[in-house]
């Protein structure tokens, strides 16, 4: 598994960068953005902060939260952090209500993070799982990957809950 | 034979602990780094040392949890082994659980230079106390915390969701409408 993440880009990332090259590799004419080189197309991924919305990746009710606090780190929040959110959509039928405040802590972050074994592993949106001040998850269930560095950061909660484990 | 074992575990430790800061929880990612200089068999026995199955299970009966089920995920995930689920009757029958468990894990370390003890998450709610050694992952629950999350429903099933191919076969038949109506269907004129 860890040779998966042997390269900088997730496997997401992968395929994308690799679109686009074969893109560009079929229009002859955009010569210029040939000769720039690819790490151009890297987009620069920064920390989670103030008036970031994530999505909510569990069946808490909640759709989208932007964060109005991340709870440490000067710079913000990254991958296995908690935050401090504020509901902005809502599934009418839920366990949270739309303006609520909640904590929440990140499973997904585009911002890359570094393992110890040196690969860097990054995702392609932010994602983040509702829990109550205790740490417990309010949701049930948690979709889509995540990473292994929650374990460390003992959220060993929401990797039980998770589908797919990355 | 535990002697022997522990001994080596000292030995080892000894001359890693010197080399890189272990904390908890980088105790695990730690050792895969150095997985390199010592065998792969002397890894298996320093991943059994902190908490085996029979002896969660022994402690389990000890302190009378209800409901002890464990679910082998070896092979869905990699990171642990053996998923042990108990039910607490009370908030503090949960706590007692928790630290029946660290008891244990501290018995068994006695007289080491330096003890590795789980990690332990939830400790102050009594709702859901999770203690992660290694191989082995101990959830201690109380009854309405064990209905709402139903985690044996995640963990056993886990296998039987990488064979909803079968379903696609029956995606592409194409099922005719019921014609309530008393107009005929188009076709048959």
């Amino acid at each position: 598994m860890a040779a998966s993440f042997a390269s900088r880009c997730s496997s997401v990332g992968r395929s994308l960068m690799d679109g686009l090259r074969s893109n560009l590799s079929n229009l002859p004419s955009t010569s210029r953005e040939m000769t720039c080189g690819s790490f151009l197309y890297q987009q620069q991924r920064t920390f989670i902060q103030m008036r970031t919305v994530l999505k909510v990746v569990d069946n808490s009710g909640a759709k989208k939260v932007m964060c109005i606090q991340p709870l440490k780190g000067k710079k913000g929040a990254r991958l296995g952090d908690t935050i401090i959110a504020s509901v902005k959509e809502a599934m009418p039928n839920g366990k949270v209500k739309k303006g609520k405040v909640v904590y929440g802590v990140v499973v997904r972050a585009a911002m890359q993070r570094g393992r110890c074994d040196g690969s860097e592993v990054k995702f392609d949106d932010n994602a983040v799982v509702l829990v109550d001040k205790q740490g417990q998850p309010i949701g049930t269930r948690v979709f889509g990957p995540v990473p292994h560095e929650l374990r460390q950061k003992k959220h060993v909660k929401i990797l039980t809950l998770a589908e797919h484990i990355a | 034979m535990w002697a022997t074992l522990r001994s080596r575990y000292l030995h080892l430790s000894a001359t890693s602990l010197s080399s890189s800061s272990l904390t908890n929880g980088s105790w695990k990612l730690g050792f895969s780094g150095l997985n390199q200089t010592f065998s792969s068999s002397t890894a298996q026995r320093i991943s059994n040392e902190l908490l085996s199955l029979q002896e969660v299970e022994k402690v389990l009966s000890d302190v009378r949890a209800d409901d002890v089920s464990v679910v082998p995920v070896g092979n869905q995930c990699d990171c642990a082994d053996f998923m042990v689920i108990a039910t607490g009757r009370s908030p503090w029958h949960v706590k007692n659980i928790a630290q029946a468990l660290i008891y244990k894990v501290k018995q068994k370390q006695k007289g080491a230079k330096r003890m590795v003890l789980p990690s332990v998450q939830g400790q102050e709610t009594g709702k859901w106390i999770v203690i992660d050694s290694g191989r082995v992952i101990v959830h201690a629950l109380d009854e309405k915390a064990r209905a709402y999350y139903n985690l044996e429903n995640i963990w056993t099933s886990k296998t039987a969701q990488k064979e909803p191919v079968e379903d696609l076969t029956k995606a592409f038949v194409k099922v005719r409408r019921i014609n309530n109506s008393k107009k005929p269907a188009q076709g048959s004129d």
